[in-house]
C-alpha cells in the first residue's frame, strides 16, 4: 500500500462529484506537497499525516454536508437524501458531544489507542513472520524439504534430477561474512545460494545482474568469485551508486566482484533475516579452502527448496521424490562402514509447503508470540469494559437530555443509533491512533527479537482489516452498555428529579458483571506473567558451572594467514600466549568450541562402565582445548591434572572428562587413570587416557543442563582455520580491554581476523525469548493490573454516589466511619471474590495452552504462582475500593440528607 | 461566495498567488504557506474545497493542461478578469477601512472622543 493509494482511499470521503472533478488534479498536488513534507523529516512527516487524515475527514464530510443541504433546500423531502443529510449531523453531534467531555475522551481514545495499537502491532509481526508470502513469483509452487539441513552431495544429485522431478530447484545456507580485509571484523548476514535461486525464484536484479548457473561451479565460476549485494548494503557503504556494479568485496579475505543488486522487497528465502551478501555455493570452496563444506557427506548445511510443476501438486512431487530416494541415498553414502549408517537417508523425503518461506526465527517465536498476542487481547477487553463503564456513566448523566430526545419524538432505535455512532467515532479515532502506536510498538519489538533479525513490516491488507475489525468489536462491545441502558429506562423515573432512593443497587448490575470479568481475566493475565517471569528467573540463576562476568571471547579466523594445517596449533599458542600478556588479563584459553555459542561436537563413547542402548545412550559432547583452559573460566580441576605441552601430537592420546561424563561412563568412581575409546575428529577409533577429572560446566544450552563432556588438548587434534579464545579479566575492564587485545593480537599475525564480544553476549542470546516474553507479559500483567484497579475504583465510587442518602442515614444513625468502610468493601468483596474465583478456574484451563517448552523451572499448573496472583488481586482491589470506602465514611450526613 | 461581504483570509491569499498568473495546485499551496509566513496552515483537502468556491463564483478558472504539460503537477488554475476586479475591490475597501482608521487614531491622539 503506497502513500498514494492511502490517500486514494481518503478522497472517498469527498462527494463523487467533488472527486470526479478534482480528483486527479488532488492526488498530484499531494503527491508534491508529502514529498516536501518526507523530505523534512521523520516527525514533519507524521504530522503531516496527521493533518492529511483530520482535513480530510473534516472538509470530506462538511462537503457532503453542503452538498446534502444543497438538495434539501432545492428538492421535497426525498427520504434517502433527508437521512445523508441527518447522519451528518449526528455526526457533527457525535463530535460536539466528545468535545464537550474532553477530558473523559482523550482517556477514553488513548487507552483504546494504546490497546488496539499493541493487537496491531503484534498481528503485524505474525503477519510477517507467519502470514504474509514470500515477495516472489507464485509463492504457493514452493516447497521446503523438511526435516532438517542437507549435504551438498545430496543436494547435486537433486538438481541433477530438478528438470525430471520439479520445475526448479535451489539450496541455500545463511552465513554470516566478514567484509574486512583484515583486522577486526565487520560482519554481515549472507548466503551461499545455488546458482539457479534467484531463477526458480523469478527475481530480477534492481542493478546489474543476479547469479546464474554458471557462477556456481567449485572454485568459482567464468565470470570469477561474483556477488551480489542487498539494495541495502548497497544504500548503506555504496551510496546507491552504479559504480558498485564490478567493484571488489573482501569476502572473508577472498576478493569478489559485485555483479548486481537484489531487488528493494527482496528479502531472500529465509524470512527473519535479510541477506545483505549472496555467493555462489560452489565458491564456498574459495572460503573455506581445505575446510570446504561441499564434498562432506556427513556435513548437514543445506537448505533445499522446490518449485511444483504446473499442475504438480504437493502429494505428487513426494511422490516423484520419494521414487528417486534409493538413487539419492546409493549415489551419497558415506563410504566409511558404520552401523549407524544404516540411519542414512532413512527417513522418507517429505516436502512441505513453502508460500512463506522458510523461517528459524518462526520456529522460536510462533508461539510465545502466540500466546502474547493473546495476552494483549485479554488487555483489550479489560480496557474495553473500563470504557464501556465510562460510557455508561457519561449515558447515565445524560439521561435527562436523551429522555427529552425520547419525548420530543425520537425512537428508541434513532438514539440507539445516535450512542452506537458516538462509540464508533471513538473507535475509529483510537484505531488511528492505535496504527501510528502499532507502527513504533512492531518496530521496536523486532529490534527485541534479535540484533541481526530483519522483519518486513508492510502496512497490507491483511493488517488493516485486522485493525479494522479490532476497532469494530471494540465498537459494539463498548457501544452497546450505553445503548442497553437507554433501551432499559422508564423515561418517567429518569424525569422525576434526584428520587431519594433507600435501597441498595442491584446485585447483579451489567457494571458489577464488567468488574467481574476484569478482575477475572487480570488474574489469569498475572498468573501468566508470574509463570514467564519465574521461568526466566530460573534460567538466569542457574549455574553455568563457571563465573561468565569476567571473561571475553574473541572468535580467531586464520584463514588468509598462509599457515598449513598442521603449523596452526602452533599459531594460535602463540595468540594465546601474546593475550596473556596483554595488561589486565590473568588467564587465556582456546577452545575448538565457544561454549554457550550454540556450536557443538559430538561422538560416541565406548567404555567398560558405558550404559547399554543404542548409539544415543552412549553419546558425549567433546570440546578440544589448550592448556589454562579451566583456569580461565575458573572450572574446578577435582582430580588428576590440566593439559600440560607435552601432550602433543605423537604423545599418547589424554583426554580429561567431567563429573557428567564419569558418572554416566564409569560409574560414578575416579575415572583417572582409567581407558575408553572413541572416534573423535579422526577418521579411526582411538583410545584415550583419563588424565583429569574436572566439575561440571555448561556446554550449549542453559536447558540442556551439565552434559557429559570430554576435553582434549589441541595439539593432539586437526585445527580449524578459526578458534574460540577466552579470556579472563576483571569484570570492569571488560569494555577497555577489547581495544588492547586486538592490538597485540594483530602485532601477532595481521592478515588474522578477530571478532572480540563480552561472554554475557552469549548468555543474552541464550535467554532472548524467554526475557522477550517474560517481559511482555510482565508488562501486559501489570496494565492489566492497573486498568483492572481503575474500573474497580470507578465502580465503587459509582456505587457510593449512588448510595449516598442510605450512608447519610447510617452515620446520622451513630454508625462508625469503620463500620461504613466495612459496608463498602464487603460489597466490592463479593465481586472480587466472584471475580478471583472465576479468573483461578480460567487460569487453570488456559494452562494447557502453555506447552513445557516456553517454561523451566515451572509447570502450567503451578499452585503457588495461582495463590500469589490471587493475593495480588486481592491486595490491588483492596486499595482500589478503598480510597472511596473512605470517602464514603467522611460524609457529612447533614449536607446529604439535605441535598434536593 | 457572498460578494458583499469582505473576503475571508484563505480565499483572499489564494487570489494573490493567483494574480502574478496561472499556477498549478501544489504552486498555490507553497504561495500561500509562504505568503502568510506559515501562519496559515493550508492541505490539499481544504485548497481545493476553496478553489471549488472560488471557480463556482467565477473568481478563478480551471485552465485544462496541454498534451506536453507534466501529469504529475495537476493542472494550473488562473485569475478571471471578474477575479481581478474583486482583488481590486478589497483593495479599495481596505484603503478606505485603513483611512478612516487613520482618521480615528488622529482623533484619539488630539483627545477629542
Amino acid at each position: 500500500m503506497t502513500p498514494d493509494d492511502l490517500y486514494a482511499i481518503l478522497l472517498g470521503l469527498y462527494p463523487g462529484s467533488f472527486r470526479a472533478r478534482f480528483g486527479d488534479d488532488m492526488r498530484a498536488t499531494f503527491a508534491q506537497d508529502r514529498a516536501q513534507a518526507h523530505a523534512a523529516g521523520r516527525r514533519s512527516t507524521a504530522a503531516f499525516w496527521v493533518r492529511t487524515i483530520v482535513e480530510a475527514a473534516m472538509c470530506g464530510t462538511s462537503e457532503r454536508f453542503q452538498l446534502a443541504t444543497r438538495h434539501d433546500r432545492a428538492s421535497a423531502r426525498g427520504t434517502g437524501r433527508v437521512m445523508r443529510a441527518g447522519f451528518f449531523h449526528d455526526c457533527r453531534d457525535a463530535f460536539r458531544a466528545w468535545r464537550a467531555t474532553p477530558l473523559v475522551s482523550a482517556v477514553a481514545v488513548v487507552s483504546l489507542a494504546l490497546g488496539i495499537g499493541a493487537n496491531t502491532a503484534l498481528f503485524s509481526i505474525l503477519n510477517g513472520l507467519v502470514l504474509k508470502p514470500l515477495a516472489v513469483r507464485q509463492p504457493d509452487t514452493l516447497a521446503l524439504l523438511d526435516g532438517g539441513e542437507w549435504t551438498n552431495p545430496i543436494w547435486e544429485d537433486i538438481r541433477a534430477r530438478q528438470t525430471d522431478l520439479f520445475g526448479g530447484a535451489f539450496a541455500w545456507s545463511s552465513e554470516r561474512f566478514n567484509l574486512a580485509d583484515q583486522g577486526p571484523t565487520d560482519m554481515v548476514s549472507g548466503a551461499y545460494a545455488s546458482g539457479e535461486m534467484f531463477d526458480v525464484l523469478g527475481v530480477h536484479a534492481a542493478v546489474g545482474r543476479l547469479l546464474r548457473s554458471g557462477d556456481d561451479v567449485r572454485g568459482g565460476g567464468a565470470a570469477g568469485a561474483v556477488a551480489v549485494i542487498s539494495e541495502r548494503l548497497w544504500r548503506e557503504r555504496f551510496d546507491a551508486s552504479p559504480a558498485a556494479i564490478g567493484r571488489r568485496l573482501s569476502v572473508n579475505g577472498i576478493p569478489f566482484t559485485i555483479v548486481g543488486v537484489m531487488p528493494q522487497g527482496f528479502f531472500g528465502p529465509d524470512v527473519g533475516t535479510l541477506f545483505d551478501v549472496i555467493v555462489p555455493l560452489g565458491d564456498e570452496a574459495l572460503i573455506h579452502g581445505a575446510e570446504s563444506m561441499l564434498p562432506g557427506r556427513l556435513t548437514w548445511w543445506l537448505e533445499i527448496m522446490v518449485r511444483r510443476k504446473p499442475g504438480q501438486s504437493l502429494e505428487q512431487a513426494n511422490a516423484v521424490l520419494r521414487a528417486a530416494q534409493p538413487q539419492i541415498r546409493a549415489a551419497t553414502l558415506p563410504p566409511t562402514y558404520r552401523p549407524s549408517l544404516q540411519e542414512y537417508l532413512k527417513q522418507p523425503f517429505s516436502l512441505v509447503s513453502a508460500a512463506e518461506g522458510y523461517s528459524s526465527l518462526r520456529q522460536r517465536y510462533e508461539q510465545p508470540l502466540t500466546i502474547i498476542m493473546v495476552v494483549v487481547g485479554a488487555v483489550l477487553l479489560i480496557a474495553c469494559a473500563n470504557i464501556a463503564s465510562l460510557l455508561l456513566a457519561r449515558s447515565i448523566a445524560r439521561r435527562r437530555e436523551l429522555v427529552i430526545r425520547l419525548a420530543l419524538g425520537a425512537s428508541r432505535l434513532r438514539l440507539a443509533t445516535l450512542l452506537l455512532l458516538e462509540s464508533g467515532m471513538l473507535a475509529c479515532a483510537g484505531a488511528a491512533l492505535g496504527l501510528f502506536a502499532a507502527r513504533v510498538g512492531s518496530a521496536l519489538l523486532v529490534r527485541q527479537l534479535g540484533a541481526a533479525v530483519f522483519l518486513d513490516l508492510p502496512l497490507d491488507l491483511r493488517v488493516l482489516a485486522f485493525t479494522g475489525a479490532v476497532a469494530a468489536v471494540t465498537a459494539l462491545l463498548f457501544g452497546l452498555a450505553p445503548v442497553a441502558g437507554i433501551l432499559n429506562t422508564a423515561p418517567n423515573e429518569i424525569l422525576k428529579e434526584h428520587a431519594r432512593t433507600v435501597t441498595g443497587d442491584r446485585r447483579f448490575s451489567f457494571r458489577n458483571a464488567l468488574v467481574v470479568l476484569q478482575v477475572a481475566l487480570s488474574l489469569a493475565l498475572v498468573v501468566g506473567a508470574g509463570l514467564f517471569l519465574r521461568t526466566f528467573a530460573s534460567l538466569t540463576t542457574l549455574p553455568l558451572g563457571f563465573d561468565a562476568a569476567p571473561l571475553v571471547t574473541v572468535n580467531v579466523n586464520v584463514q588468509r594467514s598462509g599457515v598449513p594445517a598442521a603449523g596452526r596449533a602452533a599459531l594460535f599458542e602463540r595468540f594465546r600466549e601474546t593475550a596473556t600478556a596483554v595488561p589486565g588479563v590473568s588467564e587465556a584459553a582456546m577452545s575448538s568450541i565457544q561454549p554457550m555459542s550454540g556450536q557443538g561436537w559430538n561422538t560416541i563413547i565406548d567404555a567398560d562402565g558405558a550404559p547399554a542402548g543404542g548409539d544415543r545412550a552412549r553419546q558425549s559432547w567433546v570440546n578440544a582445548v589448550s592448556p589454562r583452559f579451566f583456569a580461565t573460566y575458573g572450572i574446578r580441576l577435582v582430580a588428576g591434572r590440566d593439559f600440560s605441552p607435552d601432550d602433543r601430537e605423537g604423545a599418547p592420546s589424554v583426554a580429561i572428562v567431567n563429573d557428567a561424563f564419569a558418572r554416566k561412563f564409569v560409574g560414578g568412581g575416579n575415572p583417572v587413570g582409567r581407558e575408553f575409546r572413541g572416534r573423535i575428529g579422526k577418521p579411526t577409533t582411538d583410545t584415550y587416557r583419563v588424565v583429569g577429572l574436572v566439575s561440571d560446566a555448561a556446554y550449549r544450552r542453559i536447558r540442556e543442563g551439565m552434559v557429559p563432556t570430554v576435553y582434549l588438548p589441541i595439539s593432539q587434534t586437526r585445527s580449524s582455520a578459526a578458534m574460540a579464545m577466552t579470556v579472563r579479566t576483571l569484570p570492569a575492564m571488560r569494555g577497555t580491554i577489547e581495544s588492547d587485545l586486538a592490538r597485540a593480537l594483530g602485532t601477532v599475525d595481521g592478515s588474522a581476523a578477530f571478532t572480540i564480544r563480552p561472554f554475557d553476549t552469549y548468555l543474552e542470546t541464550a535467554v532472548r525469548q524467554e526475557r522477550l516474553v517474560a517481559m511482555l507479559s510482565g508488562f501486559f500483567g501489570a496494565l492489566a493490573l492497573a486498568l483492572a484497579a481503575l474500573g474497580l475504583y470507578g465502580v465503587t465510587t459509582y456505587g457510593v454516589s449512588r448510595r449516598r442518602a442510605e450512608i447519610g442515614v447510617r452515620i446520622a444513625l451513630g454508625a462508625e466511619p469503620s463500620g461504613v468502610v466495612r459496608l463498602v468493601l464487603w460489597r466490592v468483596g463479593w465481586l472480587v471474590g466472584t471475580g478471583v474465583t472465576a479468573g483461578m478456574a480460567l487460569s487453570w484451563w488456559a494452562s494447557r495452552f502453555i506447552s513445557d517448552t516456553l517454561l523451566y523451572g515451572v509447570t502450567s499448573h503451578d499452585t503457588p504462582t495461582l495463590l500469589a496472583a490471587a493475593a495480588v488481586l486481592i491486595c490491588i482491589s483492596a486499595v482500589a475500593a478503598w480510597l472511596p470506602a473512605r470517602r464514603a465514611s467522611r460524609l457529612d450526613p447533614v449536607l446529604v440528607l439535605r441535598e434536593t | 461566495m457572498d460578494m458583499s461581504a469582505p473576503l475571508a483570509t484563505v480565499p483572499l491569499q489564494i487570489l494573490l498567488v493567483l494574480s502574478d498568473g496561472p499556477v498549478h495546485g501544489y504552486g498555490i499551496l507553497q504561495g500561500v504557506r509562504e505568503h502568510s509566513g506559515g501562519a496559515i496552515k493550508l492541505g490539499t483537502g481544504s485548497l481545493y474545497r476553496h478553489l471549488s468556491k472560488l471557480i463556482g463564483a467565477g473568481l478563478v478558472a480551471e485552465l485544462r493542461p496541454g498534451p506536453s504539460a507534466d501529469p504529475r503537477r495537476g493542472s494550473s488554475f488562473r485569475l478571471t478578469a471578474k477575479g481581478g476586479q474583486t482583488l481590486a475591490a478589497e483593495r479599495d475597501r481596505v484603503e478606505a477601512l485603513l483611512a478612516s482608521l487613520n482618521a480615528a487614531t488622529r482623533r484619539v491622539r488630539r483627545g477629542s472622543v
